[in-house]
């Protein structure tokens, strides 16, 4: 591994996000609020330090990059983005000077989780607000596939890097050049986004209100800027347009790219696709009956907010319009489910992912086979494609690892002294880059309550989340810093 | 140029058939010169190798079926490489091809005599192919020029010919230590010019003020009456060739003897097989084939190895290959050229004392890319393994490079315009030269520079 050549990556992918600050910026101009001199200070700090690491480590060789420096690199690259994320909030003494709330905040933006440490957020400057939305946007369709895009030099070795991040046991590469896959599918995630922002809007929302919704729908990320989240809007219109963009965020988005393109059947004749779909489908008819009449009394009042709470946890996005810890366990007990199922690979959305969940159900249903035809052979097929066996061991292992990491964080969150159904809630809400779980940090409460040691914890269940596992525990390995 | 160029480079779409050692490389150049490779092949081993090092996008499947290649989104492409292992396999590659996208250039590798021989069949009507290109009898023209020109490490001809590029190790002499701009002068002839030097594993693109040193890998263009002059100041004897030993009968051993001993060489052929050694002893005539293996010791001995003027091993087993010229050198062998197939051993063969080695892959690599060039690009060669090409190009009317003194030129860093030929003349240019439209250009440029240095000569990018 060659750690300069590393750094060197890692600086400019922190001055990609230094840029981005602008963004925020303009709008705390424009508004007159403090968000300026936090904004201004931290965009020097980050370009000064991305500039000086790339300065620093000026790359000596081309050698095209290797399976394991395309991890490191990714790993390091979204930890530096997270430090850096957290500067606005520590300047603008958001968390009156907890750097923990700060890093927290930032991380739970980037991996597009949405867990929030923030009790007013209506008081927060709208800048500040902004670039909190802005975390979730960059993190969504992710740092390092924006920085393929841009970055000209990435192109060599890219593919390493493009794989350590997209979700999914197998990335699809949409054109010869992994540069022009980045690239392309930037501009689908621009299109979806433009498009939702102008339902808003037309809907009356503000055009602050509407970029940062968007913000937080299409990185199925979840956060609002409003106290009670789109709950405060209380209109079936903006509920619609969100639960329907919520859902496009968590389809694979090389298939939308292929619709665009027109091939709308290739959508519809996806076998992860269709899983996904029926899962909220049913989910939805389910808790939309056993509601109907309990906690609402028109059948469509039912079902508006029941598909919209199966499709924010579903879809790992996590935004809420009903306290759904108020519903049947049985509805509780379907929405903790779809927490570790997630959305599909390709897409924004966290969790284990619904192509995982699949090739593992195949695979247990091939066992039972296999007990009745000893001698039956037989391939993992899905979509009519052989899936390699390696492909399928690796899922194994991430889904091993999952479970693992899953159980000893709630052990330790539990040692804390948080709840036990809290703990769980929390780390599965972490870990699949949710938001809102049960109990303390139900969609009504946020993660303020979770002591100093247990944030952390979390941070960085939700960067395991985000990275699925391999790509940040492989940096806890040390044969993997060896040379 | 050419009719199925694009008109961006970077929009240049290529197909590639089979993942193998030519597939690879080809595609790892190409890759890297910023065009679209796609890369089709049946073994997923061979693809997950190829697209965790290189930037393509691959597809599993056969490159035969019409599925695959329309997968490969053959439709938008400018040019199929088929350079599977298998002759047939490439021929309904390009069948297909032609069917679904007859506008694109196909070029397949083809092995088999049979159907070389003929050519129309493939190049017209139902296949259409572009360049059928054979390894074997590529690498048997480079060794058929190493063995004409006795020192040259590497040799290759532009302009059809008029321009020899010829790389030459500078022995010691007077020559040494010169500062290259008073190398002409110490020579004495006005028509060469030094594009390279290659010291020890680096390849420098020098300056005037740079020296050459006795050791160093000289590449120069020249015009072929200078040759014997300038060879002779750089310290090579000027004993012709006149016994040339073959070790290796296969395909490519044949047909070298063959040509060998029309050229009036005194030619030997060794031949492990019994067999083979009957069909050889019955297809050469004054061929003497020897029955033997190339690495016994006392075979070479009684042959008299040490007074071959060249010893050219190609069996098909590269080891043997090297040992053989390694022994065939020891007992003094004047020159040994060597066939070795891993591109990976090359330098490794360089470092073990093996001058001259030949590639049937890179030279189909080579042969690839001389085609797949643009922007008036009429030929193209690799020096020093991969890290330099020297190209060959017809300047066009609208090129940023015609009209202005050489010296006030933007044109890419890492590149030197090594010869202008005006019609029949050649101008060894000086920093005052003008090209004009229609000039051929010879110019030795890094391979990283090559997508620069083309870009430099297409049409100027107009804005309206």
């Amino acid at each position: 591994m060659r750690f300069r050549y590393s750094l060197y990556v890692v600086g400019a992918i922190v001055c990609a996000v230094g840029l981005t600050m602008l963004f925020p910026l303009g709008f705390s101009l424009y508004y007159q609020d403090e968000g300026v001199f936090p904004l201004l200070i931290s965009m020097a700090v980050t370009l000064a330090v991305g500039g000086a690491m790339v300065a620093i480590f000026r790359r000596g060789d081309a050698k095209p990059m290797s399976h394991r420096e395309g991890m490191g690199i990714v790993g390091l690259g979204w930890i530096a983005a997270g430090l850096a994320g957290a500067l606005p909030f520590i300047f603008a003494d958001t968390f009156s000077g907890s750097i923990t709330d700060a890093v927290f905040e930032s991380l739970s933006g980037f991996t597009t989780t949405g867990s929030s440490v923030l009790t007013d957020i209506e008081a927060v400057p709208k800048g500040i607000l902004m670039w909190r939305s802005v975390t979730h946007w960059l993190g969504g369709m992710g740092i390092i596939v924006l920085s393929l895009a841009i970055l000209p030099f990435l192109g060599v070795g890219g593919m390493q890097l493009y794989k350590a991040e997209v979700p999914g046991p197998v990335p699809d590469k949409l054109t010869p050049r992994i540069k022009d896959t980045a690239m392309l599918l930037w501009k689908v995630y621009v299109l979806f986004s433009v498009a939702e922002a102008i339902f808003l809007l037309a809907g009356g929302m503000s055009f602050f209100d509407a970029i940062c919704h968007t913000f937080g729908t299409m990185a199925t990320g979840g956060f609002s800027t409003k106290n009670t989240s789109v709950a405060h809007y209380d209109s079936a219109y903006f509920d619609w347009v969100i639960t329907a963009f919520m859902f496009i965020a968590g389809v694979n988005f090389t298939l939308h790219y292929r619709m665009l393109r027109g091939k709308p059947m290739a959508m519809f004749r996806d076998a992860e696709f269709r899983f996904f779909a029926g899962l909220i489908l049913v989910f939805t008819a389910i808790i939309t009956l056993t509601e109907w009449g309990r906690s609402f009394d028109s059948f469509w009042e039912s079902l508006r907010f029941s598909a919209f709470q199966v499709a924010a946890i579903g879809t790992t996005t996590g935004f809420a319009t009903y306290d759904y810890e108020l519903w049947t366990p049985l509805a509780q007990a379907l929405l903790l489910f779809l927490m570790f199922v997630g959305g599909s690979a390709g897409s924004t959305g966290g969790g284990m992912k619904c192509m995982r969940i699949m090739i593992l159900l195949k695979q247990a249903y091939q066992e039972l086979i296999r007990l009745v035809h000893p001698r039956a052979v037989k391939h993992l097929k899905l979509g009519g494609k052989i899936v390699p066996p390696e492909v399928v061991s690796g899922i194994w292992g991430y889904f091993i690892l999952f479970m693992l990491l899953f159980v000893i964080s709630s052990f330790l969150l539990a040692a804390l002294g948080v709840d036990v159904l809290s703990s769980f809630a929390a780390v599965v809400a972490c870990i699949g880059n949710i938001g809102p779980g049960l109990g303390i940090v139900g969609p009504t409460d946020n993660y303020a309550q979770i002591p100093l040691l247990g944030k952390w914890i979390l941070i960085f269940c939700m960067l395991l989340g985000r990275l699925e596992i391999y790509t940040v525990i492989i940096l806890l390995v040390p044969e993997f810093w060896r040379k | 140029m050419r009719p199925f160029a694009p008109d961006k480079i970077d929009k240049l779409k290529i197909v590639i058939i089979g993942a193998g050692e030519v597939g690879f490389h080809v595609a790892q150049r190409l890759a890297q010169e910023n065009k679209q490779v796609v890369v089709i092949d049946n073994k997923p081993e061979s693809l997950r190798h190829l697209a965790e090092y290189v930037d393509v996008q691959t597809i599993q499947g056969s490159g035969s079926s019409p599925r695959v290649l329309d997968e490969a989104g053959i439709a938008d492409a400018h040019i199929l490489l088929a350079v599977t292992d298998s002759d047939e396999i490439n021929i309904i590659a390009c069948f297909f091809a032609n069917v679904l996208n007859p506008e694109m250039l196909k070029l397949a590798r083809i092995r088999n005599e049979e159907y070389t021989l003929y050519q129309d069949a493939l190049s017209k009507d139902f296949l259409n192919i572009g360049m059928v290109i054979n390894p074997e009898v590529e690498v048997i023209k480079s060794i058929d020029r190493l063995v004409t020109v006795p020192g040259a490490v590497d040799f290759n001809e532009f302009a059809d010919g008029q321009i020899k590029m010829v790389g030459l190790r500078l022995k010691d002499g007077p020559l040494a230590g010169t500062k290259l701009f008073d190398v002409r002068e110490k020579i004495g002839i006005e028509n060469v010019i030094i594009g390279a030097i290659v010291r020890g594993e680096k390849l420098l693109i020098p300056h005037g003020q740079d020296a050459i040193e006795a050791g160093d890998l000289i590449y120069f263009v020249c015009q072929d009456e200078d040759l014997p002059a300038i060879r002779r100041a750089m310290g090579h004897s000027d004993k012709t060739v006149r016994d040339v030993l073959v070790i290796g009968g296969g395909n490519i051993g044949m047909r070298l003897a063959n040509q060998l001993e029309s050229r009036g060489y005194r030619t030997k052929l060794i031949e492990s097989d019994a067999k083979r050694c009957e069909y050889l002893a019955e297809k050469l005539d004054k061929t003497i084939v020897l029955r033997g293996n190339g690495t016994d010791q006392d075979l070479l001995k009684e042959e008299n190895v040490d007074a071959m003027d060249v010893v050219v091993s190609v069996t098909g087993n590269e080891e043997t290959n090297i040992l053989s010229s390694l022994l065939a050198k020891s007992m003094g062998a004047s020159k040994t050229i060597t066939r070795v197939n891993k591109t990976a051993y090359l330098p490794l063969v360089r470092a073990i004392g093996i001058e001259h080695s030949v590639s049937p892959r890179l030279s189909a690599v080579n042969s690839v890319l001389r085609y797949v060039r643009r922007g008036g690009v009429v030929s193209s060669v690799s020096i020093k393994g991969e890290q330099a090409e020297a190209l060959e190009a017809i300047v066009q009317e609208k090129s940023k490079v015609v009209g202005k003194p050489l010296k006030d030129l933007d044109f890419p860093k890492g590149a030197i315009i090594l010869c202008l030929i005006r019609g029949q003349e050649v101008i060894i240019p000086t920093g005052f030269s003008v090209i004009e439209p229609q000039d051929r250009v010879i110019i030795l440029s890094r391979a990283k520079i090559v997508p620069k240095v083309e870009e430099a000569l297409t049409v100027k990018l107009e804005y309206f």
